[in-house]
């Protein structure tokens, strides 16, 4: 700063930054790449002066001084422009001469982002790393008491049921008076959770779609994606490929018309429609796509004039009670398909999770619930709301399962779930635990994101922008000098890498339990916590 | 001899009670060890018979097994052993097998061979599951052999690790399937022999290899021998047909690497496209080049572009100087060596450049100069103006015949006639004084403006404006004849009216414009001790005058903090002038001052200093007044359109507020003149400084970079180290630095005609990193995000 400017509250020195950039005038060669790329404009070129002493103690004494002007990296400190530590100025110099570090304690940034009286807004995640998923093991291993298989060798049926399964009498019964049978899917555990045409970039969400298309159609993998809030390209909904894509319907209905329109000229059903009246992000919260990122292609695809921004409602705003909410937007969804689409709601996990499920269980054609913990990540979220609302997805899901084995109809009504799933890199760890807690399938984003197109954010505060259109990596960026960065073709690589090795994974962790054939959905006696009260609320063992 | 004769024979019942597995083995070593050659086993479901038969050292054994032999038949069998099972066998024949031979005639079960290591294991029939299972090639050893007259059962060489199989398919439990449900998950050595369908083997472990001459010579050679041994010779001629037999090896390491699958960019092609079409997902709604791009970019795949904003902002000294002289330009003249050119440039902006500049400015320039930002001084305008008193005289325009009439010689008079002047208008000046000048000339003390450069700049102003109308009082009728005899008329006649101080006894004091002026002449004697009501800067001038005409105790008094500043204020100071506030008076006495308090400041003269307001009475009625000052537009002209006005008569101002406000009036008059709307103005007075005279924007001096200068010159020695020390504000100082630091070399200068030049970054080069601007010590180079490319 200047040296005769006057300091305000928001005045911040490098040190009350949360990360600051070390930059070595030795190494550095002047290339300029870092400042090229630095997202956020957090270094600049500066000017320094460096001022020497020359001395001399013997007269006839010719001490001076001196000074040098060199050039080199500045940091910069107003807020506005702080450093994410996303490391794009460590990946592009050729010397290592600069990279960004980690304050070594809690900074004061976070008391001035609110400037103008707009609460602090980020995109990606909770930065709350740890979680109850982590601590689950899997005690069960069935050696000699069951069967033992081979994790790599032997052949695994890794598929679960997306939709309602009539109980076998009833079943009977419909056959023989010819009557309705819900649709139900039979899918890979894992999909991919809703995020928008909108959030994510065009190659982002063409990698995601080419590598869940290849997955299928080459690895025999049936994996399916959500496509978030914000519609379906047509050529997608005309394609084929429709059948590996769950359409989600949101409270802002945006793209809506586009899918009805292309009803009539479909090749292939979606494989389900999700309803989604909540995301564990920001529960309670609606959407919002800034109008810088509703260009030409968001608008086509979303149906709405470009450079507008896109609110979606907190809620849907034609519903008033639960069992009219669910009822009606399940009818509408069916209804639009022939009955021939599975639909199912999907909530933010709440406390209140066990009364949606119960105006499920009454109603024949709900195809499954979604829960979306406390860990979801999001696009663009109030920090409030991304770091305090919103229920932990275990317990949440351990209620609502427990609650349909007392109804017995654990067997009926599928358990999705999702938010945090791998957040700290135990992708299949967490989701096998989790279905063993009673999910018949989890539902990744985050993971999917790093996985697959190498997003920077991890639990630890580092980038967070998704909410600014500047993704470094091009991941949910629209601004195609960004997103071009990012190639279609190495997403879809990617993605089919981590669904392969979450596969062995997977059966890694199945195998010794002895199956091979179905999931080991509610096996909750394979597991074990050394939490006594975790144990006691997820009612599974508790080891020392 | 019959066959009972010649072999040892050991049973594994003894009293209708079956021999437990532990005895027929110690039953059998002991045979051995007792030197029996030919043994025959009648079994009854022992275990691992045959097997650890050592003892027979180099001789061959032959052990023959009648009944049924039990699980693990021949387990860890030795070298030299021949083992011969008269009908089927169950679990796990040859388990472990370190080298026997071992026949069945008859069927195997599961784990046939299962972890054999050497040794052979030739079945007359099929086999169960996970035959050939683990077993190994150890390099010390022959490879282990598994001959299989039918078929396998499922999971057939599963970790198959060496050794070599041999299916048949001769009258197989599955015909249609001779090497059973996903055989060979996990080999990774030996070879498999088949002859007949199978239903597919593990793709990623094995693999189909031609088989060799040496492969096919190696079959055929052993196959007579295996035949013999189960007693099917008649089947070697069907058996001996190459082209029927098949050979499957387990793939090597390397070649498991190698994924068997599409590529993606073969799927994106001919699957992911070619549904889709052209250009996939979104090739329908956009047909924008979506291929990759690297990390740093150039051309329009920048996202920031450099701008050289050369003289697109104002630097704070010319936007903050209200008479609007470009000062960075003035110093940039000097820089150049041409520094009469810089003294000579002023007199286009005003006609005082060394009274004004050099003595009587606060200069405003100095005050916002960017260097103060950085603690450094800010570049000395007064050395430049004091050196403008040689500044020569423009040479004139011819007269274009337009006149305006000018009411009021003062600063403001002055400058707005040397300006119309300047361009080709004529300009009278009428003024009540005996000479032109005003308070400049009248009133300000000597002490802080040399006569010399008065008298200098008002020759040089008499040059220029020959006609000068003095001692003319002026009324409404003459302004009306002025009106009508020329194009416009201005007034600029001051604020001249001092105001009254409403106490009793004001009768008793001197308004300050008074008394400055006859102390310029020397005639006022104000005694001892002075008192002067209003601290102002008026006051202070007031004050040095008295304390120069022998006042020894000074007083100024005021009711609130003094207004004063600047050099008015050092030099009252410096006369012993005493400050007190806050002050009421309550009236003016013989004695001199009571203030509400009671208190009696003594005073030989009391002064009054609390301002002076305009005389408007001469004024014409389409003139409107406001709170006493004429009400004027942006162009200082008044409510009747060919009448001006400017100075103290619109609002209280310095001088150099006064020349400016006469050089935009001249501007506009002259716009009006050639029949034009003037330009929209830019502004008056001293809240509008952030834009310059010229419409520019001033520069965020943020952009300056001042750690080129040294900061420890506290004075500089002349005008020629100011002109260095001037980072010139947004105005390029050809220095090169951009060129020089950018890292691609995408940026030069470029030589216009004339002595113009810019610098220009090539698109094709430049990645907008910004070191240009970074380092461009005038703040010229802007980064600006590059358009938007959708």
């Amino acid at each position: 700063m200047s040296a005769d400017a006057k300091i305000t509250p928001s005045t911040l020195n490098l040190k009350d930054l949360p990360w600051q950039i070390a930059w070595s005038r030795e190494k550095c060669t002047l290339c300029g790449q870092c400042t090229a790329v630095c997202p956020v404009n957090a270094i600049e070129p500066g000017v320094f002066r460096k001022r020497s002493v020359d001395v001399d103690i013997n007269a006839p004494y010719q001490s001076g001084s001196g000074f040098k002007v060199y050039h080199g990296i500045r940091q910069r400190t107003a807020p506005a422009y702080h450093c994410v530590g996303c490391g794009m100025c460590a990946m592009v110099c050729p010397n290592d001469a600069i990279m960004p570090y980690r304050s070594d304690e809690a900074d004061k940034l976070r008391f001035h982002l609110d400037q103008g009286g707009q609460p602090e807004r980020r995109g990606g995640r909770r930065n709350a790393p740890g979680g109850v998923l982590d601590q689950i093991k899997f005690t069960r291993i069935s050696m000699l008491t069951d069967p033992a298989l081979d994790a790599g060798r032997h052949e695994f049926d890794m598929r679960t049921l997306l939709g309602r399964i009539l109980p076998p009498e009833q079943n009977m019964q419909q056959v023989l008076e010819n009557g309705w049978i819900p649709p139900v899917r039979e899918i890979y555990p894992l999909i991919i959770g809703g995020m928008s045409f909108g959030a994510l970039s065009p190659p982002m969400w063409e990698g995601l779609q080419m590598g869940v298309a290849y997955l299928n159609e080459e690895m025999g993998m049936p994996v399916r994606i959500s496509t978030g809030e914000g519609g379906c390209p047509p050529r997608l909904l005309r394609s084929r490929f429709l059948r590996y894509v769950i359409l989600q319907i949101a409270s802002g209905y945006f793209g809506w018309d586009e899918i009805i329109h292309a009803i009539p000229e479909m090749k292939v059903d979606p494989c389900a429609i999700e309803i989604k009246y909540g995301q564990g992000a920001k529960p309670g919260d609606g959407g919002l796509l800034m109008w810088h990122k509703v260009n030409q292609l968001i608008a086509a695809i979303r149906g709405v004039p470009m450079g507008v921004n896109l609110p979606s409602p907190p809620t849907h705003q034609t519903k008033y009670s639960i069992e009219e909410a669910v009822a009606k937007m399940i009818q509408s969804m069916y209804m639009a398909w022939g009955f021939r689409v599975p639909v199912y709601p999907k909530i933010s996990g709440t406390s209140t999770a066990l009364a949606v499920l119960n105006n499920l269980s009454r109603n024949p054609y709900a195809a499954g619930l979604a829960i979306d913990g406390e860990d979801g990540g999001t696009g663009a979220a109030y920090n409030v709301s991304m770091d305090h609302m919103g229920h932990p997805v275990a317990s949440c899901l351990r209620d609502c399962y427990l609650n349909l084995v007392s109804l017995g109809q654990q067997n009926e009504i599928p358990l999705f779930v999702g938010g945090g799933i791998g957040k700290n890199g135990n992708l299949a760890a967490n989701a096998a635990a989790l279905m063993m807690l009673g999910a018949s399938g989890v539902q990744v984003g985050k993971y999917v994101m790093q996985a697959a197109a190498g997003c920077l954010g991890s639990e630890t505060r580092r980038c967070n922008i998704c909410n600014i259109g500047l993704c470094p990596k091009g991941i949910t960026s629209q601004d195609p000098r960004l997103y071009r960065r990012l190639d279609p073709e190495d997403v879809a690589r990617r993605l089919v890498d981590m669904y392969v090795s979450f596969d062995t994974e997977l059966r890694k962790i199945v195998a010794p339990l002895g199956r091979s054939t179905s999931l080991p959905i509610g096996m909750s006696d394979a597991l074990a916590i050394s939490d006594k009260a975790a144990a006691d609320r997820l009612q599974i063992k508790y080891v020392v | 001899m019959t066959d009972q004769q010649r072999y040892h024979l050991i049973c594994g019942r003894e009293d209708d009670i079956r021999l437990e597995s532990r005895v027929l083995e110690e039953r059998l070593q002991d045979a051995v060890a007792r030197g029996s050659r030919r043994i025959e086993v009648e079994a009854w479901g022992q275990h691992g018979i045959g097997g650890r038969l050592w003892r027979a050292g180099d001789d061959p054994l032959h052990i023959r097994v009648t009944g049924h032999s039990g699980q693990r038949l021949g387990a860890m069998g030795f070298p030299g052993t021949r083992i011969e099972n008269m009908g089927p066998a169950s679990d796990d024949v040859g388990w472990l097998n370190a080298g026997a031979e071992i026949i069945v005639h008859g069927h195997g079960s599961n784990g046939v061979a299962n972890a054999m290591a050497q040794g052979k294991v030739c079945v007359a029939g099929s086999i169960g599951a996970r035959g050939m299972t683990m077993t190994k090639h150890n390099p010390r050893f022959a490879p282990p052999e598994l001959w299989v007259l039918g078929s396998v059962g499922d999971y057939f060489g599963e970790f198959m690790a060496g050794g070599v199989a041999v299916i048949c398919g001769i009258e197989a439990q599955t015909p249609g399937n001779i090497l059973g449900y996903r055989p060979l998950v996990g080999m990774v050595g030996g070879k498999v022999f088949f002859r007949g369908p199978h239903g597919g083997y593990s793709k990623s472990d094995a693999k189909l290899m031609p088989i060799s001459d040496a492969d096919w010579q190696w079959l055929v050679e052993n196959l007579w021998e295996y035949l013999e041994a189960i007693g099917r010779t008649e089947l070697y001629d069907e058996l001996a047909e190459r082209e029927r037999w098949q050979l499957i090896t387990a793939r090597t390491p390397q070649d498991k690497v190698i994924r068997k699958t599409r590529s993606i960019s073969e799927f994106r092609q001919s699957v992911w496209n070619r549904e889709l079409g052209a250009g996939g997902l979104v090739g329908d709604l956009t047909d924008m080049d979506m291929s990759p791009i690297p990390l740093i970019t150039t051309g329009e795949l920048r996202r920031f572009v450099p701008v050289w904003e050369n003289r697109m902002y104002a630097p704070p000294c010319e936007a903050s100087c209200p008479t609007g002289i470009p000062v960075h330009e003035r110093w940039r003249l000097v820089r150049e060596g041409r520094v009469d050119e810089a003294v000579d440039m002023a007199l286009a902006y005003t006609p005082f450049p060394a009274a004004i500049c050099g003595y009587l400015c606060p200069n405003l320039c100095m005050q916002s100069c960017t260097r103060n930002s950085a603690s450094m001084p800010s570049v000395d305008i007064t050395q430049l103006g004091r050196a403008s008193i040689d500044a020569k005289a423009p040479e004139l325009p011819p007269i274009t015949g337009k006149k305006a009439a000018v009411v009021g010689g003062g600063p403001a008079g002055i400058s707005v006639a040397w300006q119309l002047r300047q361009a080709g208008h004529e300009a009278v000046v009428f003024d009540m004084s005996e000479q032109l000048g005003g308070k400049m000339r009248h009133l300000i003390p000597e002490s802080r403006i040399p006569k010399e450069v008065l008298d200098a700049e008002f020759e040089r102003i008499r040059s220029v404006l020959p006609h000068v109308n003095l001692q003319q009082e002026m009324t409404k009728d003459e302004i009306e004849q002025l009106k009508a005899d020329y194009d416009f008329v201005v007034i600029a006649a001051g604020a001249r009216k001092p105001r009254i101080l409403p106490v009793p006894g004001v009768e008793r004091t001197v308004a300050a414009n008074d008394f400055l002026a006859r102390a310029k002449r020397g005639r006022i004697e104000p005694g001892r001790t002075v008192v002067i009501i209003g601290a102002g800067n008026v006051g202070c001038d007031a004050a040095v005058e008295a304390d120069r005409l022998g006042a020894e105790n000074i007083t100024l008094i005021d009711v609130q903090e003094p207004a004063s500043f600047g050099r008015e204020r050092e030099h009252a100071e410096a006369a012993g002038a005493k400050f007190r506030w806050p002050c009421y008076t309550r009236e003016i006495t013989e004695e001199g001052v009571v203030l509400e308090s009671g208190e009696v400041l003594p005073a030989d003269t009391v002064v009054v200093s609390i301002g002076d307001v305009p005389d408007t009475e001469f004024l014409l009625d389409s003139v409107q007044i406001e709170n006493g000052f004429v009400k004027v537009n942006a162009h200082y002209q008044t409510t009747d359109p060919k009448i001006f006005a400017i100075g103290d008569i619109v609002r209280p101002g310095l001088l150099t507020d006064a020349i400016g406000a006469g050089r935009k009036a001249a501007a506009a008059m002259g716009e009006i003149a050639g029949g034009r709307r003037p330009a929209s103005a830019t502004g008056m007075g001293p809240e509008l400084n952030s834009v310059s005279d010229a419409g520019l924007q001033m520069i965020d001096t943020s952009r300056v970079s001042l750690e080129y200068f040294d900061p420890r010159i506290s004075a500089f020695s002349g005008v020629e180290q100011c002109g260095a020390s001037c980072a010139s504000c947004g105005t390029c100082r050809d220095c090169g630095i951009c060129e020089a630091i950018c890292p691609r070399g995408a940026i030069s200068r470029k030589q216009l005609p004339g002595a113009d030049y810019e610098y220009v970054a090539d698109p094709d080069l430049c990645i907008g990193c910004g070191f240009c601007a970074g380092a461009c010590p005038c703040g010229v180079w802007a980064m600006r995000e590059n358009d938007p490319l959708n």
